[in-house]
């Protein structure tokens, strides 16, 4: 039995995630989780933790974890309750780091199902998450029909054509050796597979957007006081939501709100000037902006364009330089003065706008968008933002790697062949089943089978 | 009811699924008798001389592992063995042998003569006795009547046979002999769903004929492998096969006269193998293929018979006679015995249970080609299979099944009971998702213990196969613990036979020989003396390839356990679907046509959605409802 994870707080944004991993590696795959390989907990016990991501080590989050031992869980196996920060964006890494780690991501009804099979389910619970499963499905099905799915299937149809044709192609020469076969050949397999390989690392590549584009962007405007930060908070979201003045240090706390961009949710957020702060109601508010940095996905730093930048403009540049941001120089309207794009060099996209008129936001939103790529236009890429797919063209993807490899060293058609048809399970998992009867039908209208 | 003899199991049917059937039932101590329309036809090869081959040759080393009899009989009359996909990995190798068809018979006979508690009876069965819905026994056509509490049908393809040459039609169950009209109406009246198929055979040829320098020669094996575990020597002298090709003018000859093929024509109304064309269908379906290959397989040692395989066909005779003509090599041949098509009644094995029983009718077995397939082997392994599990029934015992992890035998009846067939089934290696596990060199690692706890392994088989499974774990035992290291003459000369690949500062046998290019020979002599000295060259075989896929069995286990891990909960017989809250009308319909008794069965049938499992399963770990 593996070991499975998934959400068990309903999607979207909350104060509080709950992550439940369950199966026999549970408590492997938290001490990897919180690099803590020597962590022993004990059952029905709360523990604060943190999750570690990442060659340097970052936190992720601070968590509340719960260890329930077998068979004395929901699921009458190793269960770990992981209760994170209900950020979207943190509830997705967690996952990915699990998956990193060997935890599957379950199928709907999948605990569930594990739970009835280890007898822990009575009636009304498993009526009612009967229930919960059906309504999940029938909304994935309206989904699925609509859109996604056949999408998908669409877009997988060639991958899936020419990873049976080389199926075929192995099978036949291995079950027919009587046969007056056409020769093998390895170069046009290893350029098929290969070409499989790529469009399916493609289309899972598109999750990075994909997944974004369902979850939304966080995107935090900070820079020193006084730049217009508030304004043009006010005007993205077309609201005087931030009290604006022409003192600086205005805006003491963080204030958020979404906005639709294209298409897309973004979740916006004001952030306090960066700057010493004066007394302690500010240097609490530069805290939170600190915070709201460290969150976002995307910075908009902006400076005052009708006067040379301070040292304080350049600090906030150089804090962020990292991050994913865009350089808004503000107050166009009354003319240009610092030379900000000779002052920073060509590292960061700059944008030149004017909070007050408007003027310049279109360029603005452009460039928020911009990862996004054509993602509102007609001739939209199809992007992936289902995990579960991604999960499954990930699984793909690797299966085809490990044929390949062994295709490359000659190895025995029938090892190929395990992982050319484990890649097809994994492709069928979103498209549909190829069942034995397809591949063999499929031999026997390309070659003339008959000692 | 009074009956002129009473038997425990009756078998209908002297065929290669019918023979195995009442050897394991008399075996297994039931008083068993063959019934069959002509004794000296027992074990007829009704086409192919030939037992074996991919995936067949398989099923053929998995009887003989249970303890059948098909795989001794053709080590003791095979003319030519040879292992196909020699070069290629262990788990898709497999042993076939072409047979004296006249010997083979014999052989079988004579093995089936040997049998204690087995009775041979010539008569054709025409009725089933039937009381209070359970078997009693059977009526011939001649009068008698014998009991039995068990009966299995292995009537091949008797049941209403009906054989095609051009546009001639007539009644017969194999060319020359009567079919079987009144036992197929018997069947079609107890309401068994009766379906029909096609097969067809080539014509036989004079051998003094033929210009056997026109066509290439293929050798049998030098070593060859014998079927059985029990065979130490092959001592059949060894003959030669031949391979021709079909030309331009044989082709254009037979796409101006397809009209009198009844495959064309209409006539012909069952369904075919599309594995096993005819030379018709091959030149109308790859019409762009330049020529076909044709095989010449001489019948046995005593006769001139030859048989040319390829070239199965229901052209009018005189035609066939013709067209063998336009074949370069056999311009002066002369045609003993025609082709022909037969079409003949099978039924539904989704009637059946794994243990190959009717549900419509208890005591009742279906065996073979009766169940729709195709091939001597695929019969064979059926009447294994039956013929255990009527001793059984008649014994009280519980029924044996075999399912598709650990065997061909459980992949066939697997796909027969829960798919059904619509042309005949013939096994493929791609059919099992346990390729890599399912061997014919651990066919006996696999199955010998159910023979032997069944009591159809004898004292002698079993003392040898336990002696072959402790060889096998001593040379696996001296492949994990034999290391070469970098200092050790053997180390370098290992490299240097790899094209001096670097192998680290010392490697375990066992991960030298997973590497492409070591050799059993080289891995042999790294051995240590006394493993060299103690097991034979079959035993490593089955060593390295237990070694060079136990990686990839795991790694397969864990992806079948993950899909398996529900298939235990049983579906409550009777269970009604429609009261399933979430399912739709055609999941409902898919549960219906199957009545899976297993979730596992159910999750086999194919088109339900996982979204309609959920429901099921979760609805069957809810305790019963009262009303």
């Amino acid at each position: 039995m593996d070991t499975i994870v998934a959400v068990a707080t309903p999607p979207g944004r909350s104060a509080i995630a709950l992550i439940r991993l369950s199966g026999p590696r549970s408590v492997d795959i938290l001490r990897s989780l919180t690099r803590e390989e020597q962590f022993t907990p004990e059952p029905n016990r709360v523990v604060l933790k943190k999750i570690i991501a990442g060659e340097l080590g970052e936190v992720v989050d601070q968590v509340v974890v719960t260890y329930f031992a077998a068979p004395h869980s929901f699921t009458g196996e190793d269960v770990i309750e992981i209760s994170c920060h209900g950020s979207p964006l943190i509830v997705r890494r967690v996952l990915d780091i699990a998956q990193m780690f060997d935890a599957r991501l379950a199928g709907p009804g999948e605990f569930t199902l594990r739970a009835c099979k280890n007898g822990k389910m009575d009636l009304s619970a498993a009526e009612a998450i009967r229930d919960l499963i059906n309504a999940r499905t029938n909304a994935a099905a309206v989904q699925a029909t609509r859109q996604l799915n056949g999408e998908i299937s669409r877009a997988l149809r060639p991958c899936k054509e020419q990873l049976i044709s080389v199926i075929v192609t192995l099978e036949s020469a291995l079950e027919f050796v009587e046969d007056d076969l056409p020769q093998v050949q390895l170069a046009e397999m290893q350029a098929r597979l290969t070409d499989v390989q790529l469009q399916i690392q493609n289309l899972a590549d598109t999750y990075s957007t994909g997944h974004l584009l369902r979850d939304g962007i966080k995107v935090a405007i900070v820079g020193r006081p006084n730049v217009g930060k508030s304004s043009l908070f006010n005007k993205l979201l077309r609201l005087d939501r931030a009290i604006v003045t022409d003192i600086p240090g205005t805006t003491r706390d963080s204030l958020s709100e979404s906005i639709n961009l294209g298409g897309i949710p973004v979740w916006l957020t004001d952030t306090a000037g960066i700057r010493e702060a004066e007394d302690k109601i500010e240097a609490i508010g530069v805290e939170r902006t600190h915070r709201a940095i460290a969150d976002a996905d995307l910075l908009l730093v902006v400076v005052d364009g009708s006067t040379e930048l301070l040292p304080e403009d350049l600090r906030v540049i150089l804090q962020v330089h990292d991050a994913s941001h865009v350089l808004v120089v503000n107050k166009c309207d009354l003319g240009q003065r610092s030379d900000v794009e000779n002052k920073i060099g060509n590292r960061s996209k700059v944008v030149h706008l004017s909070a007050l008129t408007g003027e310049g936001l279109g360029a603005l939103t452009a460039a928020i968008l911009e990862p996004f790529g054509s993602v509102d236009s007609e001739v939209a890429g199809l992007l992936i933002t289902d995990s579960r797919h991604h999960d499954l063209l990930r699984r793909a993807q690797g299966a085809l790697g490990e044929a390949l490899n062994l295709l490359n060293d000659r190895a025995g058609e029938e090892l190929v062949l395990v992982g050319l048809h484990n890649a097809l399970k994994f492709l069928g998992e979103i498209t549909g089943e190829t069942t034995t009867e397809d591949i063999l039908g499929e031999i026997f209208s390309t070659f003339c089978i008959g000692k | 009811m009074a009956f002129d003899e009473a038997f425990d199991v009756i078998v209908i049917g002297g065929g290669h699924a019918g023979c195995e059937a009442a050897s394991a039932a008399a075996r297994l101590g039931a008083a068993t008798a063959l019934v069959t329309l002509n004794l000296d036809l027992i074990g007829q090869m009704s086409c192919n001389p030939a037992i074996g081959g991919i995936a067949k040759g398989h099923l053929v080393r998995e009887i003989d592992a249970l303890g059948g009899i098909m795989g001794r009989v053709i080590d003791r009359t095979g003319i030519q063995f040879r292992l196909l996909n020699r070069s290629r990995g262990p788990a898709v190798q497999s042993p076939r042998a072409q047979a004296d068809r006249a010997l083979y018979r014999k052989e079988m006979r004579a093995t089936l003569e040997n049998t204690p508690n087995l009775d041979l009876r010539q008569g054709m069965v025409v009725d089933l006795l039937i009381r209070k819905g359970k078997i009693q026994g059977v009526a011939m056509q001649d009068g008698r009547t014998m009991a039995a509490q068990a009966v299995i049908i292995a009537a091949g393809t008797f049941l209403n046979g009906l054989v095609h040459t051009g546009r001639r039609t007539y009644t017969a169950g194999r060319a020359g002999e009567p079919a079987s009209i009144e036992l197929a109406e018997t069947l079609k009246r107890l309401g068994f769903p009766v379906g029909r198929l096609k097969t067809g055979t080539p014509p036989r040829l004079d051998g003094r004929t033929i210009d056997w320098d026109a066509f290439e020669s293929q050798d049998a094996d030098e070593n060859p492998v014998a079927f059985s575990f029990s065979t130490d020597r092959i001592e059949q002298p060894q003959i030669k096969c031949f391979i021709g090709y079909t030309t331009d003018r044989l082709h254009e000859a037979i796409r101006q006269n397809l009209h009198e093929s009844p495959l064309y024509s209409g006539q012909i109304m069952g369904t075919g193998p599309r594995y096993c064309p005819s030379i018709e269908d091959k030149v109308v379906k790859f019409a762009d293929k330049q020529r076909h290959q044709l095989f010449l397989e001489p019948e046995g040692h005593d006769t001139n018979e030859v048989y040319l395989n390829g070239f199965s066909t229901s052209m009018p005779a005189g035609m066939q006679q013709r067209f063998v003509r336009m074949i370069t090599g056999l311009e002066e041949t002369k045609i003993i015995r025609p082709g022909y098509a037969i079409e003949y009644d099978f039924v539904d094995p989704r009637e059946l249970g794994a243990d190959l029983q009717c549900r419509r009718l208890p005591g009742l077995f279906h065996a073979g080609q009766v169940n729709g397939t195709t091939g001597y082997e695929e019969a064979a392994c059926q009447g294994l299979l039956a013929g255990i599990n009527a001793a059984l029934l008649v014994q009280g015992r519980s029924a044996f099944r075999l399912n598709r992890e650990e065997s061909y035998i459980g992949v066939l009846v697997d796909d027969l009971i829960k798919q059904g067939v619509d042309e005949p089934y013939r096994i493929f290696t791609s059919r099992a998702e346990y390729r890599l596990a399912l061997r014919h060199d651990n066919a006996d690692a696999r199955l010998s213990q159910y023979g032997r706890d069944l009591g159809l392994v004898g004292d002698m088989d079993w003392e040898r196969f336990n002696q072959r499974r402790d060889r096998i774990a001593r040379i696996e035992t001296a492949l994990q613990s034999t290391k070469l290291r970098k200092s050790d003459i053997s180390y370098r000369a290992a490299s240097e036979a790899l094209g001096g690949v670097d192998l680290g500062d010392s490697i375990a046998l066992s991960d030298l020989a997973k590497r492409a290019g070591a050799t059993p020979d080289a891995i042999f002599k790294l051995l240590p003396g006394d493993i060299q000295t103690s097991t034979g060259r079959t035993d490593l075989e089955a060593a390295l390839a237990d070694n060079l896929y136990s990686g990839y069995i795991k790694a397969q286990k864990v992806v079948v356990e993950r899909l398996r891990s529900h298939d235990f909960a049983a579906i409550p017989v009777g269970l009604d679907f429609r009261t399933l809250n979430g399912l739709s009308h055609e999941m409902v319909e898919r549960l219906e046509r199957v009545q899976p008794k297993t979730f596992g069965e159910a999750r086999s049938i194919p088109g339900l959605t996982s979204a309609a499992l959920a429901t099921l399963f979760v609805s069957l770990s809810l305790p019963a409802k009262t009303t």
